[in-house]
């Protein structure tokens, strides 16, 4: 049952890029899935944006964060189940002009499948991928650049592109009185959050990916629930992506806090190991 | 007549057992299985204990062959009645059933016709006895989604058959709620494990980490099988809907245990999967799951676990042995409260529960006097880990990307008295048609399903 990794490299000196075999994963893929993996027979559940699906292989972004995804850099040649496409696909369809942002590894990994699958339904899309600086800009093969109509890549301190985080340039776009249509983004939630308050008052309808906590991914246990207009949603099922302007985000940013001690646990363990 | 006490079932002592996850009874050993079997005064035909059960083993004879030692025969017997009985000698409510219905009640202790199941099973197991093979191979394909108690009692009935058989599993490990929901030290893994196998061994196929309707359609499935069974059960916890739920430390039952059970978060660092057990942790409810999760904190180091209940543990729907057993472990029963609102800290955490008390009414729907709130009676309780145990509902995943499927307002599949859902050739049984019910429940239903898909397939053959 093992899926063998095709490809493993660098993104930069945190985030790394994996390419494994999953042909029923990638077969039935749209934008807006993710995927669940387990890395080792002993190993959790974890969600995952998906960059692209071709041959039979998915490809990911993954930050070097805790156990798991440490283990994975620096031991794992395979991965024990990868399973999916879990999650609502996003209504791929003429929106007119789409604008795609990211500034986080998930985020950068669903940019570019969110673009093409957006472009390819006859939209115009802008994609703004922002990083800290230009020592942390993926390589030019795996961002949404060719998969896009306008590509703006930023740096938050200007060494690299366009100057200042996207929720800047888009700010200064909307008040220039650009149209925008629809906005989907990826990323960090504080600036997800940030952004659906920019476009709330525009009215730009805004979806976005909110990454919860997930054990089962499918709907039985409820750990991924979040609070949309006042009713809870699973982000497992119903989402990952969910309308910005509706989210309740104290709790949906309170959440993936919970076990950060554990996490701390776990690492320092298979740190020891030689594992990690 | 003098009826002698029942012979007393071994068991792990409370202050080792409340720190591991192990079988808490050691069941019965041979000796102690014929003696216990022998105190069945063998009623007349037709007993009431089989009228108690809801898959009508011959309990009685099962008894009697226990009874003169020969366990291999009784193992057999019981078989003929369903598939997994070491499963459910330990998991059925036998109080309501086979033991409830029990002639020695009226005058002391029934049989203890659980263990009895379970010794069979386990002595089956032990000594490697197998059982009759597939009679004859057939063509047709049969899928059946879901590997929990119904999907597998399905299966191995109609691989019996001769079908081809194909389970879909949307977890990582089949077995479903024997898996994921109830603990390890209710009901060892190891014995579900060798009954799955089991019905490999026979041909079963089981394809894992497939969710129909989301990674192969339903359509797909209709087209390549000649039936399709749902046993897709209720897996979808419910909430209280109370101001506070969205704090961190308030958990589903469902999710605390998929951690500890299905994930193994109690052996976490070795196993990956973290789980956030508090100091002081209240489960709200009081049925079997509750009884699961408050006794699974407390394994995992809670100092002190309550049980919160808005009515009196005697209106429970827990198995008696569950409620023997927390009581004796410590876990400290609050009747007659319920929940107000979760309080959290600054951090977003839950520190507390706002409880009302309680006063019993006139009888519901359920038969149990209704709960009824007392004005003003608030008062706050600290906690710092919070357990909904509120029941289930069907999972509304599968449901929702399953066109021209009927269910009622709560996402029950309905059926026909051929368990024929309301597309055709598609059946169902287990807690996807009943809501949420007992292990042997979807055990029959399985099986009676399965008769009912093979006489479809053939009088579509005859056409």
């Amino acid at each position: 049952m093992a899926h063998k990794i095709t490809r493993k490299m660098d993104l930069n000196s945190e985030d790394f890029y994996v390419e494994v075999e999953a042909p029923l994963v990638a077969e039935r893929f749209r934008a807006g899935n993710f995927v669940v993996l387990i890395t080792v027979p002993h190993g959790e559940r974890i969600p995952m944006s998906i960059m692209k699906a071709e041959d039979g292989k998915i490809s990911m972004f993954i930050k070097k964060l805790g156990k798991t995804s440490w283990e994975l850099y620096k031991s794992l040649d395979q991965f024990e189940h990868v399973i999916g496409p879990m999650g609502k696909p996003i209504d791929v369809k003429k929106y007119g002009r789409v604008v795609v942002a990211s500034d986080l590894v998930c985020g950068h990994a669903e940019n570019y499948a969110l673009c093409k699958a957006l472009k390819e339904a006859g939209n115009y899309v802008i994609s703004f991928q922002t990083f800290p600086t230009a020592e942390e800009v993926y390589p030019e093969e795996v961002l949404a650049r060719p998969v896009c109509d306008e590509y703006h890549l930023t740096t938050e301190d200007g060494s690299k592109g366009e100057e200042g985080h996207y929720l800047d340039i888009l700010e200064e776009m909307l008040e220039s009185g650009e149209k925008i249509d629809i906005i989907f983004a990826g990323g960090s939630l504080p600036n997800l959050k940030e952004l659906g308050d920019l476009t709330k008052d525009y009215n730009i309808p805004t979806i976005v990916t909110v990454r919860q906590i997930m054990v089962d991914a499918s709907g039985m246990c409820g750990a991924c629930r979040v609070f949309v207009d006042g009713e809870m949603q699973l982000a497992c099922i119903d989402g990952p992506m969910f309308d910005a302007h509706k989210i309740d985000w104290d709790a949906a940013l309170r959440r993936p806090m919970m076990y950060v001690e554990q996490e701390k646990i776990a690492y320092e363990r298979c740190k020891k190991l030689g594992r990690c | 007549m003098a009826i002698k006490p029942r012979v007393p079932v071994r068991e792990q002592p409370v202050e080792q057992r409340i720190h591991n996850f192990d079988s808490v009874p050691y069941g019965y050993n041979e000796e102690e299985a014929m003696a216990e079997a022998q105190r069945c005064i063998q009623c007349p035909d037709p007993p009431t204990c089989e009228a108690g059960c809801p898959v009508r083993i011959k309990i009685k004879d099962m008894n009697r062959l226990i009874a003169e030692g020969k366990f291999k025969e009784a193992y057999l017997l019981v078989k003929k009645a369903h598939a997994f009985p070491a499963c459910t000698g330990r998991v059925c409510p036998q109080e309501d059933q086979c033991e409830g219905a029990c002639i020695l009640t009226k005058v002391g202790q029934p049989i203890n016709i659980g263990k009895l199941e379970a010794f069979v099973a386990d002595w089956a197991r032990e000594h490697g006895v197998e059982e009759e093979g597939i009679t004859e191979e057939r063509e047709e394909k049969v899928a059946i989604i879901g590997s929990g108690p119904a999907g597998l009692a399905c299966a191995a009935d109609l691989r019996k058959f001769g079908f081809k058989v194909t389970i879909f599993e949307t977890l990582h490990k089949p077995g479903g709620v024997l898996v994921y929901g109830i603990p390890n030290f209710r009901l060892p893994k190891e014995i579900v494990e060798y009954e799955i196998n089991k019905l490999i061994e026979m041909g079963v196929e089981i394809k894992l980490n497939i969710t129909i309707g989301q990674n192969i359609s339903f359509e797909e499935l209709k087209r390549d099988y000649d039936a399709i069974f749902l046993g897709t059960g209720a897996g979808a916890p419910q909430f209280m809907g109370i101001e506070g739920e969205k704090l961190n430390g308030v958990y589903s039952a469902n999710e605390f245990l998929i951690r500890a059970n299905l994930m193994k978060a109690y052996l976490f660092p070795e196993w990956d999967t973290p789980i956030s057990v508090g100091k002081r942790v209240g489960v709200i409810g009081a049925g079997n799951v509750a009884m699961d999760a408050a006794r699974t904190a407390l394994r995992l180091g809670a100092e002190e676990v309550y049980i919160i209940y808005r009515r009196k543990m005697e209106y429970s729907p827990a198995r008696n042995e569950e409620i023997e057993h927390a009581r004796e472990e410590g876990i400290i029963f609050k009747e007659l409260v319920n929940p107000v609102r979760f309080i959290g800290d600054e951090n977003g955490w839950v520190k507390g529960v706002e409880l009302i008390k309680m006063e019993l009414g006139e009888k519901d729907s359920s038969g149990r006097p209704r709960p009824v709130p007392i004005k003003g009676s608030e008062f706050v309780m600290e906690l710092d880990t919070v357990i909904e145990a509120l029941g289930t509902v069907p999972n509304r995943l599968f449901l929702s990307r399953t066109p021209g499927l009927k269910t009622d307002r709560k996402g029950v599949i309905q059926v026909d008295d051929n368990l024929m859902t309301s597309i055709e050739g598609v059946f169902g049984g287990g807690d996807a048609i009943s809501g949420a019910a007992t292990v042997i429940k979807a055990l029959g239903e399985g099986r009676r399903a399965a008769e009912a898909i093979k006489e479809y397939i053939d009088s579509k053959k005859k056409k």
